[in-house]
């Protein structure tokens, strides 16, 4: 009985290091990252109407497309609620990591992606679900200078910086981004390393897969109700024989043998005492035949 | 009067004759005697003579048919913009190849596979699984000496899954990691899993004594329902809970078995180790065949996936058969191991573990090794499942 329960102690704990110890992400609004920020637009990113003023945009972290039609913006923590952002309308639907970008004129008559306010001496952006009351993200505007924008380090990341280059629908990481193929080759270029740890998680994986296999028989061999109830039952040598497909195979059809060898269900038997039988008239052939006249 | 007709019908026929012999140049230059190069004839040749050893040999057949047609047929010259070559978006060849492309077709095979496997030798004797892990080697080793041969750690990655035998799950990583080379490893893979009888032999006399080969396994127990049924859904938690990303090709493996293990979804895994396999088998082999256009096929870096497929296939071997060795230094007498089995740790199955009885019986007419080796075969498929994952987790 010890040896079952540290076995699943053993799995409990393996289990237990298995599991990720980061929060799962779901892909749903809740992906959406207010991801960059202009206030002081003088000579940068302009609308379709040729104007330049604040913009903020979006960044979907999710892998797949987020409507963020009947989300709000807010520069007001008193007033989540105070631009809706229209639903139905095709530019709300952000594809897989993308972005979108709107302009905080005061303009809103200018079309969906133009705010009912600006950023001029606002401290505070937030975007709000379609519940108006689930925060998604917020930021603290801090002092910026024109022209500069404010934004994630990388795209949905952190931390917040003054970017050195404005970057509205694109990465706002400007460098050469991190290739993990190169970090191999730099730092395995024999290919050593990747041989150790792959090697070792595909031991690991089917050793597992081994370890609960070897033991899988005294689980099933396992009578809960002894378990629970704390008493000790005495495995006898029977039930650990390791019986073989051949062994099997071999009682059976000794089992099949022994159960011909019963004659208890015999069409004929052979006898040499006299069988009786009793005359009647309705097993006599002659009256089942026509009787033609003669 | 007379001139002046006789001189315009002379120009409407001279004009005429202008007309149908530029469209019969025209018409020249769309068929495939005016594209054709020395390449094409290469390829062509190549495809003829994998039909040849699908019919005549019978090496893969189901394989080597569908792909030796596709490589002739990608290899008709044409002039391009006419919508009929596999790389050119929207015709009928490029929609198919989307499902290689995108990774579709490899885990629809892995559910017929999964539909068809046996995992009883496996469950009966568990420790098999160890022989499934240590052919992998052939991966690692083969990634080794691409990155020493030039070739980018993506590439090298893909091209190393060669050595895990296992032709879908090669396209599956290739799909992912090397498009460009997607169809000369394919071909590859494909291609020494057809020649594993004639790869593995040596590698296997080369590496065991005499004693070694006459080693008598102790026959596999009887395997219940439940612990067949529990294969799949426990294989499936600790398999693709360490490598998710491998998710995709380990879910539809397991789903299968569970489907023919369950025996309540009969229907369903007839379907899937039936018609959906046999659909897209003639899929995937056509198009992959058809992806080896002579233009971009016949390039230095192909010789050299072929000289790194054949080395992966040799090291994946010697993992195998020496780490059965390793094993025995481990079990008492009358538990140990044949090292014949080592090489089945490569997932072609049924084919290495078929060599594994004909070369244990080349020494004992009655040791049959075939159902022993097919535990680390099939455990082969889980691991080099669990490979690929590694890498397209480490390198993409």
């Amino acid at each position: 009985m010890d040896k079952i329960q540290l076995f699943f102690k053993t799995i409990a704990a393996c289990l237990l290091l298995l599991l990720p110890q980061y929060k799962a992400v779901a892909q749903s609004g809740m992906d959406i990252r207010i991801n960059e920020i202009l206030v002081e637009n003088d000579s940068n990113y302009m609308d379709d109407f040729g104007q330049r003023n604040a913009w903020i945009e979006l960044f979907n972290t999710a892998y797949n497309k987020v409507n963020i039609g009947g989300m709000y913006l807010t520069n007001d923590h008193s007033n989540p609620t105070k631009y809706p952002i229209p639903k139905g309308d095709p530019i709300t639907v952000i594809p897989a990591r993308n972005y979108l970008v709107f302009f905080a004129d005061n303009h809103p008559t200018r079309g969906i992606l133009h705010l009912n306010f600006d950023l001029r001496g606002s401290k505070y952006l937030a975007l709000y679900d379609v519940n108006g009351s689930t925060l998604i993200d917020e930021i603290a505007i801090p002092e910026i200078g024109k022209d500069t924008s404010y934004g994630r380090q990388t795209d949905g990341g952190l931390p917040w910086v003054i970017l050195e280059k404005t970057t509205p629908k694109s990465n706002n990481y400007t460098g050469d981004p991190p290739n993990p193929g190169q970090e191999f080759i730099t730092y395995d270029p024999f290919g050593f390393g990747m041989a150790m740890i792959a090697m070792s998680v595909v031991f690991l994986s089917l050793m597992l897969l081994y370890l609960l296999f070897k033991n899988t028989r005294r689980l099933y061999a396992l009578d809960l109700k002894h378990v629970f109830a704390r008493k000790q039952p005495i495995a006898s040598e029977e039930d650990n024989l390791d019986l073989t497909g051949e062994v099997n195979a071999a009682i059976a059809l000794s089992l099949h043998l022994y159960r011909n060898e019963l004659h208890d269900n015999e069409a004929t038997v052979l006898t040499i005492k006299k069988v009786a039988r009793t005359y009647s008239p309705w097993s006599s052939k002659i009256y089942g035949l026509r009787q033609y006249h003669k | 009067m007379y001139l002046c007709k006789l001189e315009i019908d002379m120009e409407a026929s001279v004009s005429y004759f202008d007309f149908v012999i530029k469209h019969l140049e025209q018409f020249f230059s769309y068929t495939a005697f005016a594209n054709f190069t020395p390449g094409h004839a290469i390829m062509i040749a190549v495809g003829l003579f994998f039909i040849y050893l699908a019919i005549k040999k019978e090496y893969e057949p189901l394989l080597l048919v569908p792909i030796g047609f596709g490589i002739v047929l990608g290899n008709i010259p044409f002039k391009p913009g006419f919508q009929i070559g596999i790389y050119e978006t929207g015709s009928v060849f490029n929609y198919l190849y989307f499902g290689v492309l995108q990774g579709v077709y490899p885990p629809l095979i892995f559910l017929g596979i999964g539909a068809m496997t046996d995992f009883s030798a496996l469950i009966s004797n568990p420790k098999l699984m160890l022989i499934g892990a240590a052919a992998q080697l052939g991966i690692f080793g083969a990634y080794a000496i691409a990155l020493l041969l030039g070739f980018s750690p993506s590439e090298a990655g893909a091209i190393g899954i060669i050595g895990g035998a296992d032709g879908p799950t090669a396209i599956f990583l290739s799909s992912k990691l090397a498009p460009d080379l997607l169809g000369a490893i394919a071909i590859s893979a494909y291609s020494y899993m057809a020649l594993v009888p004639v790869i593995q032999p040596p590698v296997m006399k080369l590496l065991t004594s005499n004693k070694e080969r006459l080693i008598r396994m102790k026959p596999p127990r009887a395997v219940s329902k439940t612990e067949k049924i529990m294969f799949p859904i426990i294989g499936l938690l600790l398999t693709a809970f360490i490598v998710p990303s491998a998710l995709s090709l380990l879910g539809m493996l397991f789903f299968g078995n569970l489907l023919k293990e369950s025996t309540v979804t009969k229907r369903l895994a007839d379907t899937a180790k039936g018609p959906l396999i046999d659909i897209v088998t003639i899929l995937i082999g056509i198009t992959v065949g058809a992806s080896t256009q002579a233009t971009t096929f016949l390039t230095l870096k192909s010789v050299g996936i072929f000289v790194l497929g054949a080395a992966s296939f040799v090291i994946a071997t010697t993992g195998g058969v020496l780490f059965v060795k390793f094993l025995n230094l481990f079990l008492k007498e009358g538990n140990k191991l044949n090292p014949l089995i080592g090489n089945a740790g490569v997932s072609a199955v049924p084919d290495s573990a078929r060599v594994s009885q004909v070369v244990g019986l080349q020494y004992d007419k009655t040791n049959h090794l075939l159902m022993h080796a097919m535990g680390p075969n099939v455990a082969g498929v889980i691991g080099s499942a669990v490979a690929a994952g590694i890498l397209l987790g480490f390198l993409s």
